[in-house]
């Protein structure tokens, strides 16, 4: 694990060894719901332009540890790390404004409006008008047109067609710029690949290569290993509340995995 | 060329064109039946019936965008003129603090109305279908099956429904206009309108993004409300009289009209613009049918039948066009 960085340096120095912290660490999170403990003492941290896998059962942790990263949850013990600096996230609104974006599977874009509608929904572009203050129209189109052109969609044809126009991977990827043009600092990629087709899922997956290119970190949960593994740097195998291991990149094959993931999850073969 | 080609599939897309073609139809056939129907006379007739319906289908339209349905603006439609006309005659109150008083209540029953359906958790249907019942009684209850009349002097009665000078058109038709553009211009050109829209997608997505959907909704409750209300008092301005069933069955024909203007019953897709002419339709079937000689009733029936063509149109060209979308990518 990475945990090269102190807070007391990183907080204290410039931005050059703040660019060298993890863009998010857990130290010794726990987090219980009444009596039940579902989380016991997880380390995590994600490097700038790191992807990491968050793998596990359904019923693991693993949605208990998204939520305490995307604010929804505070942890009951231990400390979430931002760039160095301990932070207290009270609610979702309060991560998304410091750069922790989520993109959900099914949650990402509304189909029936417009893209650029959808590109800059809750972020819209405004300009006076007299007294009033109206959408910046024009430059919201010219700037989703510019976006999604980069992302070579066969479907995009205008940032005026609805989104149902393009095609489920097309629309994560979508939701993956959006996130990327607005400033996002940590990514977290709900099952982003799990209806798709295996040309589709490259589409999604060549997105995160260029969100990582740009430095983000990304957090990509999935229940299946064979998903995270093209394109994760690391993997953490989440089990019972626990980190059950983490796998580096080259440390194990594909078929290595599986064998872990048959070992601690008899149901699912590979 | 290619410019060319999305300017056509943008108007092909448009969901006025239908309605359009509709009204354009149908003055036609009426015209041609009845020279009569471009007169004045039924001009007056055709413009009064489209406003109140107008009016009152905006508002409904914008809360249907996003996502949510009130029933109660027939009734609210009688509430306000009744409340604003017992105040002016009974109590003696000046006419502007009447129509202000009044038109705050509705506001006020639009913001109840939000917050049982959004804080309880209450399907808008049940929540306003209740408050057309509770409106209704209310109704009952100031007028004691009574008119309210004033015919006294005002300043504020032909603003709301007098003659506009010498022409056949009244007040009412200015104010759907005024209403029908700004709240065009808010649905499309503003971040409130981008909002409601979102609000009215499959729940969490809007949330998700950061769109405070639960205001955006209860506000639009208030706006539904208002609007009815608003509208009510200018049919007031233009009687001099209301009585308790003014309004009676408002709360389907809004509906109705935004429905045949494109509107969907599932949130997100409408405009203000179709729902105008969605009113427009509505006046010149039924002054058209009066002026052929057809009987009354015919009326009633054929509003179902043009908002079942209508439905089964937009569903037909969403989901022809869904489909060529998917199947041909550049």
């Amino acid at each position: 694990m990475s945990d090269a960085v102190t807070p007391a340096t990183a907080s204290s120095a410039a931005s050059a060894v703040a660019a060298q912290a993890p863009v998010i660490e857990l130290r010794d999170v726990c987090k219980d719901y009444g009596n039940t403990r579902v989380l016991y003492d997880v380390n995590l941290s994600i490097m700038p332009g790191e992807v990491v896998g968050l793998v596990g059962d359904n019923g693991a942790g693993k949605s208990t540890l998204l939520k305490i990263i995307t604010g929804y949850h505070l942890p009951s013990a231990g400390a979430v790390y931002l760039a160095g600096r301990p932070v207290r996230f009270s609610s979702p609104a309060e991560a998304r404004a410091v750069g922790i974006e989520t993109v959900y599977q099914d949650l990402a874009i509304i189909n029936e409006l417009s893209l650029w509608r959808n590109f800059f929904m809750g972020k819209e572009l405004r300009r006076n008008l007299g007294p009033l203050r109206m959408l910046d129209i024009p430059r919201m189109r010219q700037i989703c047109n510019e976006e999604l052109s980069k992302l070579g969609l066969t479907r995009f044809r205008s940032p005026d067609e609805p989104a149902a126009s393009l095609s489920g991977g097309e629309r994560q990827s979508v939701a993956i710029t959006r996130a990327m043009y607005f400033g996002a600092r940590l990514l977290l990629l709900d099952e982003p690949t799990a209806a798709l087709s295996v040309r589709e899922t490259r589409n999604v997956l060549a997105s995160i290569d260029t969100a990582r290119g740009q430095g983000l970190g990304i957090v990509y949960i999935d229940h299946n290993m064979a998903h995270v593994h093209p394109v994760a740097d690391r993997v953490v195998l989440i089990e019972h509340g626990r980190v059950a291991a983490t796998l580096k990149r080259g440390d194990v094959s594909v078929a290595e995995l599986s064998d872990l993931v048959a070992r601690t999850h008899p149901g699912q073969v590979q | 060329m290619d410019t060319l080609r999305l300017l056509g599939r943008k108007i092909v897309r448009a969901r006025e064109l239908g309605p359009l073609v509709g009204l354009v139809v149908m003055l036609s056939i009426f015209q041609a039946i009845n020279p009569l129907f471009f007169t004045p006379n039924e001009m007056t007739g055709l413009t009064t019936i489209a406003a109140s319906v107008g009016i009152v289908g905006v508002g409904v339209t914008f809360l249907m965008i996003a996502g949510e349905f009130d029933l109660s603006v027939g009734a609210m439609y009688a509430l306000t003129p009744i409340v604003m006309g017992k105040l002016l005659t009974t109590f003696g109150w000046n006419e502007w603090l009447s129509f202000a008083a009044a038109m705050l209540l509705a506001v006020a029953i639009g913001f109840l109305n939000g917050l049982v359906t959004l804080r309880l958790g209450i399907p808008s249907f049940i929540t306003t279908l209740g408050t057309l019942f509770i409106v209704n009684g209310m109704n009952l209850l100031l007028t004691s099956g009574q008119q309210v009349e004033y015919y006294g002097t005002s300043t504020l009665f032909p603003i709301l429904g007098g003659q506009l000078g010498s022409s056949p058109f009244y007040a009412a038709l200015i104010w759907m206009v005024v209403i029908t553009a700004v709240f065009w211009f808010v649905l499309e050109r503003t971040r409130y309108g981008n909002w409601t829209f979102a609000a009215g997608g499959r729940g969490g997505i809007a949330r998700a993004v950061g769109v405070p959907v639960t205001r955006v909704k209860n506000i639009n409750f208030c706006i539904t409300a208002a609007l009815a209300g608003f509208a009510g008092c200018t049919e007031f301005g233009y009687l001099g009289s209301v009585s308790s069933g003014q309004g009676t069955q408002m709360e389907l024909y809004a509906i109705v009209v935004a429905v045949v203007g494109g509107t969907s019953l599932f949130g997100i897709t409408g405009t203000i613009i179709g729902t105008f002419i969605g009113a427009l339709l509505l006046g010149t079937l039924e002054t058209g049918l009066v002026l052929i000689g057809a009987p009354g009733s015919l009326y009633t029936s054929l509003i179902g039948l043009i908002l079942i063509i209508a439905v089964i149109i937009n569903v037909r060209l969403d989901r022809l066009y869904t489909l060529r979308m998917r199947r041909a990518p550049k």
